[in-house]
């Protein structure tokens, strides 16, 4: 038995083992704990230290650009330093538009995967392909990037795009000249680096959904399939969010993956083929050889934007998250 | 040619009086963990960090999101920990006398005047020099600085290709050993460690390159087709504007996609000057204007794609399209590139030899008056120009001058075979000798001539 356990046992009626006692003074009189405690309180200071630190240098140096532009910052206008216009909201768009695709690709085949992974797969096949999914995780998005331009880009040009333009319905999203490069191209990049979040946490959540709601649903003659739509998702419901408001909040701030296959054009797109531009992207763009001052703060204004579009989404989801597990707790 | 050593510059502890680096100030904390590496490399001896010889030249290919953080080159240092101590050396010496203790190398060289064949250009002391500037350079800078290296064990260079307005930042801002920048700054230069010296260390060209089914070269074009062509307002390659220019040329009708540069960069300012200087009120009234910039003005016509290799990538995928690149690029990708029209009315390719020809009309060159675009002569191709190399006047720690001065005239004149390989045009030689006494320019803390 454990001291730990010892710890949280009810007082003993009986006389504790010879030593028992003494064991557990020696134990709290050592100086291990109040260093842990330092160490737990420098940790947070330091935390909080570097997010006050990040928040206030990123609004002192883009203060200029707003003074200057103030909130027409937020949109309009042909990027062009020399005549201080910033279209801010062509990026906007871009960001929106891209993590929309990746969103759409990747939570349907993320959640998929999890189901099969947790319910369906016999465990020979589940356990290599959960390692290939982390894999995908922890490959650099660099490379991803590199691999979008160099192999997924010609394909798309040459094979994929032409193909979606003669998809009926959905036609009309991929009008224009198949290019390669492209908001759809970022997209699907996005998507292939958000896969392995929403994989992994929805397995997660999957696996936790208590046997017994599975049991339960089998037991009223559910197929597998059933017991997955009416018992496991519904179960993990709370988790799989969670998972694809963290995913959300990869793609929206993802900048050199997708500055190398979106184009970067600055201009509001017209279909999923024009090439566009992300606020992650255009800042990566611009920043290198921005000149100081206005130029720069302009940059580092595009920075907050995102900074707070990835803030809102994220309390948003934690709202959703805490309204939902409330509902939950109610529920009998 | 050579530069004989005046003072004698005395070796110094690689750890010896230390300075914290110039951060810059949004990244304190970077600052703090340079300066722990530093204590941490420097808390051995001076004799155990001799153990680690110099690797050979360390270039660090910098990864777009590098160049994005102004910190960029302060990161390049530390990638090198071992060494990353040596070149605060150089921003140290103000702080203390040189430390005599082992002054015997360099200081051997100074009685006996440092030409690069002689034996103490071997002997040098072991530094670890740090630059960072222009991405177009970076090829040659790579293969000299090896080669350097080979011919001298002691000195190592780490460069960070990182963009030329970062070279200049980081310069003026005294980060750095010295910069590189496809557009020198204006004379006066200056920074805050004082007057800057502005070198030309080479000379290349922006080339138009395509890719039209059907065309397979032999393709003319003038400052107003491009322009029109960047502008959006030329959309296929049959367009009566390009067929006047090659008659008797079959044009096939794909659609033109405009790539340019996405990030700033030399040869986009280069095409932007020869475009206001050639396609008139059609280019300056857009939103180009009047002033050649880094930044492609025209950001939404085609597509838009990172560094030389981004461009050159999309080019080669994709029918139909021209993109501007740095000429080595081209060459190394076998790329068409476009005959474009020059002053004289000729139409000329890029090659290392009409390159050349543009470099050689450049007279009086300095931070001023460094533009060689649109040059006269019927051989001279249009789009060219000198990269140059930033460096302080007056060097603070004597050691550190003295190679930094022997290194770039290395690279301005037995250096210059490696450009030539890579597909750059070596200097002429009027450009050469002004290279050479401007770094004969170069002084000791104390204001005396580092050369004669």
């Amino acid at each position: 038995m454990t001291s730990t356990l010892l710890e949280e046992v009810p007082p003993p009626r009986l006389t504790p083992v010879a030593g028992v006692n003494e064991a557990l003074q020696r134990r709290r009189a050592r100086p291990g704990g109040r260093v842990y405690a330092a160490l737990r309180w420098a940790g947070a200071t330091i935390f909080a230290a570097v997010v006050v630190g990040l928040v206030v240098s990123l609004l002192t140096s883009s203060s200029q650009a707003f003074a200057h532009s103030g909130i027409g910052f937020f949109w309009s206008g042909t990027y062009s330093p020399s005549k201080d216009q910033y279209p801010t909201g062509v990026f906007i768009v871009g960001t929106l538009v891209t993590t929309a695709v990746a969103v759409a690709l990747a939570v349907p085949i993320g959640i998929a995967t999890a189901a099969f992974l947790s319910e369906v797969a016999p465990r020979w096949i589940a356990t290599p392909l959960s390692i290939a999914v982390d894999l995908i995780a922890a490959v650099p998005s660099i490379v991803v990037g590199l691999w979008g331009l160099l192999v997924l880009s010609p394909a798309f040009a040459h094979h994929v795009e032409p193909f979606l333009k003669t998809v009926p319905v959905v036609e009309w999203l991929f009008h224009g000249t198949a290019l390669g490069p492209s908001m759809l191209l970022a997209g699907v990049v996005l998507a292939v680096m958000i896969l392995p979040t929403i994989v992994a946490l929805s397995r997660a959540a999957t696996a936790s959904v208590d046997v017994a709601d599975r049991e339960a649903a089998r037991a009223l003659g559910g197929t597998r399939w059933q017991v997955i739509r009416t018992a496991v998702v519904p179960g993990a419901r709370t988790g799989i969010e969670a998972a694809v408001f963290l995913a959300i909040g990869r793609a929206m701030g993802e900048t050199i993956a997708v500055a190398m296959v979106i184009g970067n054009s600055y201009t509001i797109p017209h279909s999923l083929l024009s090439p566009g531009s992300t606020l992650g992207s255009a800042i990566i763009n611009n920043f290198g050889e921005a000149n100081p001052g206005l130029d720069r703060a302009s940059v580092m204004g595009l920075v907050v934007v995102l900074l707070v579009i990835t803030a809102l989404v994220n309390v948003g989801g934690q709202l959703l998250l805490r309204s939902r597990t409330r509902t939950a707790g109610t529920r009998p | 040619m050579h530069l004989p050593v005046v003072t004698g510059p005395s070796r110094r502890g690689a750890c010896g009086p230390r300075h914290h680096r110039r951060v810059r100030g949004s990244v304190p904390v970077l600052g703090l963990a340079l300066a722990a590496l530093l204590v941490a490399s420097c808390s051995s001896t001076p004799a155990a960090s001799k153990k680690n010889p110099p690797k050979a030249t360390t270039t660090t290919v910098t990864t777009p999101s590098a160049t994005s953080t102004t910190a960029a080159a302060p990161a390049a240092t530390t990638t090198t920990a071992a060494h990353a101590a040596t070149p605060t050396t150089a921003n140290a010496a103000t702080a203390a006398p040189a430390a005599h203790t082992a002054a015997t190398l360099a200081s051997a060289c100074s009685t006996t005047g440092g030409a690069l064949s002689a034996t103490c250009d071997t002997q040098s002391p072991s530094l670890q020099l740090t630059g960072a500037g222009a991405n177009s350079i970076q090829p040659f800078f790579a293969r000299a600085f090896y080669y350097f290296n080979q011919a001298d064990h002691g000195v190592s260079v780490n460069y960070s290709p990182a963009g030329s307005s970062v070279g200049v930042s980081d310069i003026e801002q005294n980060t750095v050993q010295f910069g590189d920048s496809e557009i020198p700054i204006k004379t006066p230069a200056s920074g805050t460690g004082g007057n800057i010296l502005q070198i030309p260390v080479d000379l290349g060209g922006v080339a138009l390159s395509y890719d039209v089914p059907g065309l397979s070269g032999g393709l003319k074009l003038d400052g107003p087709t491009l322009a029109g062509i960047f502008l959006g307002k030329i959309t296929t390659w049959n367009d009566p504007a390009i067929a006047a220019l090659n008659p008797g040329t079959s044009l096939p009708s794909t659609k033109i996609v405009a790539v340019h540069r996405a990030d700033s960069s030399g040869p986009g300012y280069d095409l932007d000057q020869y475009l206001i200087d050639t396609a008139g009120t059609a280019w300056t009234s857009s939103a180009a204007g009047s002033t050649p910039s880094t930044k492609w003005p025209i950001t939404n016509v085609g597509v838009g794609e990172q560094l030389n290799t981004g461009v050159a990538s999309f080019i080669q995928q994709t029918q139909g399209a021209i993109g501007y690149v740095e000429y080595a690029y081209a060459l190394q990708a076998s790329f068409t590139n476009a005959a474009i029209e020059n002053q004289a009315g000729a139409f000329v390719t890029p090659s290392q030899t009409s390159i050349a020809d543009a470099g050689a009309q450049a007279s009086n060159l300095s931070g001023s008056n460094f533009n060689i675009i649109d040059g006269p002569g019927s051989a001279t191709y249009p789009l060219a120009n000198f990269s140059w190399t930033l460096l302080y006047q007056k060097q603070s720690n004597t050691t550190l001058g003295v190679v930094l001065g022997k290194l770039f005239d290395w690279v301005t004149t037995t250096g210059q075979d490696q450009a030539k390989a890579l597909g750059y045009s070596p200097l002429p030689a009027n450009v050469v000798t002004l290279a050479h006494q401007t770094l004969l320019q170069l002084e000791s803390s104390s204001g005396k001539a580092l050369f004669s």
